[in-house]
């Protein structure tokens, strides 16, 4: 009895008792969401352009974040070390095409995905090597991002909102929606969608394979920057962030590997359902920790009504 | 590619001949080797004290020589907190090396079965298992100068300010990392809870979930705990900050282990950050003559690793990593005084580490006064409990606030003897020094 | 020449099909078994037991369970590392409870338990393939080591929340624990691996072996003609999972001697996954050359430095070795797709020709 209280009355008693609360758990989970948003994205722009699951996704972004941390220490002023960054991951895309992609084209999907998580230990390693291991601190104020923090007081409690997180939130729908607009409206954009629906007919109109998929790389390159940029102000820029990369995984179940709509939707989906289930059923009926595996439920059972998840393609398979 | 692969096989072919011979040992040295981490999500608080140990060791070969003219070969094997790795560095050094520094909690678990076979110390100076203070049944194994469960009594003495029973109906949260090092101090807490009444709540923290803690700092807020106690390690430390930082958590009603008082940790956070305290066995001195031995001899000579720009030299960790090697050091001399021996082997270092007096004027004697409290091991107890100091962050560094205190030896004494039964009767047949007069 | 098989006839069709149809197979097999079983234990130290040998058997086991699924039957699998420890949790339950019980028989029972949860995180792949299973089987994974962390009954409430081995004999010889012999663990290993590896080579080229197979080719086309897909997915879950988990069993009973829950996390999965498929998918033989290669390796790469007088902090080896790893996944992919095993197929068929080429 005390259980199925548990279950399904007391939650909702608590909810509704601390509404302030409430707002700021959901709060919490927008914000995470948006980032898982963010690195889901990062692994839909690649996969329907090349059919390449990127596990690398999760290590580009602390690539990029220590990268614009580290030229920062060296010396180099915030508003270069930006563009810079942008030029380093440029040729990252570029060295992952020539080096890896391209010898590897037609392979199967799954030696291609080892091939990401081959990317990724390289990455670490070398990573590690120029930047050392240490905790980093991202250099929020050099780059205008605001730090302090907006207090409501609605129904007699308090809710808290820091301005870098809304400055990520804000910055993400940015771009979300340029993203968008390039890939509807722009020659490259329509291209790269061209890609994703039929490889050879793409090709048949004179659609340069390799020059699409070192852009799409690069662009995701764009977002792991803006994912690390965000998250390192959070919690500091160091080799442990790379486990977020597991987060857009039930995203991508979600959502669907190939859908843009999916990645976001899913993302903010998961971010606010697993911060939920964490605090008002995870902490005081299982003993905490849910976030690690609930999203990953969550999504399988959705999966089991619609096995491409909420916005893929329609699997058909014919003998 | 058979060209390659063919030079692969003869690379691996020499290396496997390399392992198989046990590498020669220069005469006059001993080899003290450091399951160090400088990689993976623990390395921003492993590299300082990392740093610390080696700088040390290498002070007194440039200084003295070594140690009574023998070279302490201070030598490192990387196990990213990994404790795979780890228990292969432990296989890897223990042919040459004597003494075993597993710098984990996890390792210290898996390598103290093995260490009364191999006969090996095992050296966990602040970490490691609290109830290797029984040196009756932990014969090998030391935690000087203070255990988990020492630090435990010593932070519950601090927030009450010495009257535990004033702790009543008070709620106090443990955040802690989900590992057996944040699960070390638990037993301690539940039976000082049920003592003086108050109610402990755990909040763990998971390995992936180290920098990202809102859920379990919404958790805190809703739970309102009257003190939150942090067992934290890694990116976990920074992670937290920032989180109490936001959630306006008070800051001096949050207080961490020595292991979460790292300045590199704080820095993320800076000045908001102003009013965390930490429970410490340490303190820095930069003045202190060691100190100023390391900086002429190692650090000024562009031999040593630490980031001096970012002020490395002063910080906690670095200094307390310093103060490990010289643990390890004085254990080397004792054994080597007593035994009328230059080139000590792991059982004579074993009586040395069991016989370490660190009192006032062995301290000022080699140069580390105000670093370290006084203590001394014995064959009965493997610790010492030194006491500890509560350090706090100004902003900028952390300063000593608090008078020497010593944890309350009755509270802990007897989990620590249930805890040693139950291992060696876990561990049957487990070897017994009944010599030891407690 | 040394390959050739000319001269060696065939006079029935059970010749034909034999295990090895050429004789020098036969011959390669009986030296690698002499050697494993005669002249590494005379030879190897103590450090090559314990970082080589056996690791590498116990690794190789792993692999070969998850090839069963993953190469044979084409489910793939990110979730081995969970598995594993369902195996290594349930021995470890099944001697504290039944402290009588012999090692083998407790090891052999908690592959059994493995399988059941196999099979019940196998049921999505009836409705889900791909890239979704993958992430679906990331499910076990994550959910897994999280009971081991929270569920105290496993860990038999110990503080620390990790699991000792306590010493147990067999016949009168340490075989678990602190006091167990390097050289008795690594025999008792080496005879289950290779009963398991008997098991495996003969369940593959049975009839069981070909339905997996023809699921793995094409689960539509394998239901046409008259295969039941549940029955097939299911039992590749169930032999996979039961080989995973007595590797598991294996793997911290006879080689760690303690383990915390987060030894079973993500990376030994993918270690094992590295394995699989750096040997070849849909191969025995590849998972013992993956197992080599990936556990090897690193001992290598860490001594390299030292044996060449390179004066290189242990820290740059490891990243060193990080960053050369991932760089030889790569490599090997770019070479090889299919894996050493077919690396080996290929020289084989060389030196059968050897040295006339036509």
């Amino acid at each position: 009895m005390n259980l199925v209280e548990g279950i399904f009355v007391k939650p909702f008693q608590d909810m509704f008792g601390a509404p302030d609360f409430l707002i700021q758990v959901l709060w919490e989970g927008l914000v995470a969401g948006v980032l898982y948003a963010l690195i889901a994205l990062g692994f839909v722009l690649i996969y329907k352009s090349s059919r390449i699951f990127n596990f690398a996704q999760g290590i580009m972004v602390v690539f990029a974040a220590l990268t614009l941390v580290g030229l920062y220490e060296k010396g180099v002023p915030a508003l270069l070390a930006l563009p810079l960054t942008l030029v380093v991951m440029f040729l990252l895309a570029v060295a992952i095409e020539r080096v890896v992609l391209r010898p590897l084209v037609n392979q199967p999907d799954i030696i291609l995905f080892m091939a990401t998580i081959g990317i990724t230990l390289f990455l670490i390693g070398f990573g590690e090597i120029i930047f050392g291991g240490e905790n980093k601190v991202m250099i929020t104020e050099q780059l205008f991002i605001p730090t302090g923090s907006f207090t409501f007081e609605p129904f007699g409690g308090f809710v808290s909102i820091e301005q870098k997180d809304l400055t990520a939130v804000i910055g993400a729908v940015l771009l979300v929606a340029g993203l968008i607009l390039f890939l509807n409206k722009s020659k490259m954009g329509r291209a790269i969608r061209a890609l994703g629906d039929d490889h050879q007919a793409a090709l048949s109109v004179g659609i340069s394979l390799s020059t699409i998929w070192v852009l799409v790389w690069f662009i995701a390159g764009v977002i792991a920057l803006a994912t690390g940029i965000v998250w390192g102000a959070r919690a500091g820029v160091s080799f442990a962030l790379e486990v977020i990369a597991f987060k857009a995984l039930p995203v991508l179940m979600l959502g669907g590997l190939e859908s843009v709509p999916g990645a976001i939707i899913g993302g903010l989906a998961i971010g606010i359902l697993e911060k939920l289930f964490e605090i008002y059923w995870g902490q005081p009926l299982l003993g905490g920790n849910t976030e690690t595996w609930f999203a990953f439920v969550f999504a399988l059972i959705v999966l089991l009504f619609r096995p491409q998840g909420l916005f893929g393609e329609k699997i058909i398979e014919r003998v | 590619m058979k060209k390659l692969l063919k030079t692969t096989l003869l690379c691996a072919a020499l290396a496997a001949g390399t392992v198989l011979a046990a590498p020669a040992i220069a005469q006059d040295s001993v080899n003290l080797p450091n399951l160090s981490y400088r990689t993976g999500p623990f390395a921003s608080t492993g590299i300082p004290l990392m740093n610390g140990q080696r700088d040390y060791m290498m002070m007194l070969n440039e200084r003295d020589g070594g140690m009574n003219g023998v070279t302490l070969g201070y030598e490192e094997c990387e196990t990213g907190y990994n404790t795979e790795k780890g228990v292969e560095c432990y296989e890897k050094t223990k042919a040459t090396g004597i003494v075993t520094q597993p710098w984990s909690t996890g390792i210290t678990l898996q390598v103290l079965p093995k260490s009364n076979v191999d006969k090996i110390p095992v050296l966990a100076p602040g970490y490691g298992f609290s109830a290797m203070q029984d040196g009756k049944t932990f014969q090998w194994a030391f935690n000087p100068p203070a255990s988990y469960w020492d630090g435990a009594n010593m932070i519950l003495q601090a927030i009450s300010d010495g009257n535990l029973d004033s702790l009543k109906d008070k709620k106090i949260a443990l955040l802690h990392l989900d590992h057996p090092y944040g699960k070390e101090p638990i037993p301690l807490f539940e039976q000082a809870a049920e003592k003086h009444g108050f109610t402990l709540l755990p909040i763990p923290v998971g390995l992936k979930e180290m920098q990202n803690q809102s859920a379990q700092w919404l958790q805190i807020r809703r739970e309102r705990p009257d003190f939150v106690l942090m067992w934290g390690w890694g990116a976990m430390n920074a992670g937290a900050i920032t989180e109490a930082v936001k959630t306006k958590y008070p800051m001096n009603q949050f207080v961490g282990i020595w292991w979460s008082g790292h300045d590199g940790d704080m820095k993320v956070s800076g000045e908001a950050a102003k009013g965390y305290r930490a429970i410490s066995w340490s303190l820095p001195n930069s003045q202190a003559p060691a100190m100023q031995d390391i900086k002429k001899h190692i650090v000024d000579a562009g031999k040593s690793m630490i980031d001096q720009a970012g002020g490395e030299f002063d910080w906690v960790f670095y200094q307390r990593g310093v103060l490990i090697s010289a643990m390890l050091a004085e254990g080397v001399k004792v054994a080597q005084e007593h035994f009328d021996a230059k080139v000590i082997n792991a059982e004579q270092l074993r009586w040395g580490l069991e016989n370490l007096k660190f009192d006032e004027a062995r301290i000022a004697e080699l140069g580390l006064e105000g670093m370290i409290p006084p203590f001394s091991t014995s064959c009965a107890d493997h610790t010492g409990h030194s006491g500890a100091w509560m350090i706090e962050w100004d902003g900028t560094k952390f300063n000593k606030v608090s008078e020497l205190l010593t944890a309350d030896r009755a509270a802990i004494d007897p989990l620590v003897e249930t805890a040693a039964k139950e291992y060696a009767a876990a561990n049957a047949p487990w070897p017994i020094n009944e010599e030891c007069k407690m | 020449m040394l390959y050739r098989t000319a001269g060696q006839f065939k006079t029935s069709y059970e010749a034909d099909h034999a295990l090895f149809p050429v004789k020098q197979d036969a011959w390669l097999l009986a030296f690698i078994l002499v050697m494993a079983f005669v002249i590494f234990p005379l030879t190897a130290s103590e450090f090559t037991f314990n970082a080589l040998l056996v690791p590498v058997l116990i690794y190789a086991l792993a692999a070969l369970g998850l090839n069963i699924l993953t190469g044979y039957a084409g489910q793939l699998s990110l979730g081995t590392g969970a598995f594993m420890g369902v195996g290594a949790y349930a021995c470890y339950k099944l001697i504290t409870i039944f402290p009588e019980m012999n090692i083998l028989v407790a090891i052999a029972l908690s592959g059994f338990f493995s399988a059941a949860v196999g099979v019940a995180f196998g049921l999505p792949s009836l409705r889900i393939k791909g890239f979704y299973l993958a992430i679906a089987t990331l499910a076990a994974q994550f959910f897994l080591v999280w009971l081991f962390e929270k569920w105290a009954w496993l860990y038999n409430y110990n503080a620390s929340g990790a699991i000792q081995v306590p010493n147990i004999d067999m016949f009168g010889v340490t075989v678990t624990g602190p006091r167990a012999s390097s050289i008795v663990q690594y025999y008792f290993v080496l005879v289950v691996v290779c009963v398991v590896t008997w098991f495996a080579i003969n369940i593959t080229r049975g009839r069981i072996g070909r339905v997996w197979k023809s699921v793995r080719d094409m689960d539509i086309a394998a239901e046409l003609v008259g295969i039941n897909l549940m029955k097939a997915k299911l039992s590749a879950f169930a032999v996979s999972s039961y080989i995973v988990g007595i590797s598991g069993a294996l793997f911290v009973f006879l080689w760690r001697g303690a383990a915390e829950p987060n030894l079973f996390d993500i990376p030994l999965s993918f270690r094992v996954l590295f394995i699989a498929i750096i040997g070849g998918l849909g191969s025995i033989l590849g998972n013992y050359l993956g197992a080599i290669l990936i556990v090897a390796l690193p001992v290598i790469i860490g001594t390299l430095p030292a044996t060449f007088g390179i004066p290189i902090s242990s820290s740059m080896a490891e990243h060193l070795n990080t960053m050369t790893i991932g760089g030889l996944i790569i490599m090997f992919l770019i070479v090889e797709p299919h894996g050493l095993a077919r690396f080996w197929a290929i020289i084989r068929e060389k030196l059968i020709m050897w040295p006339f080429p036509h």
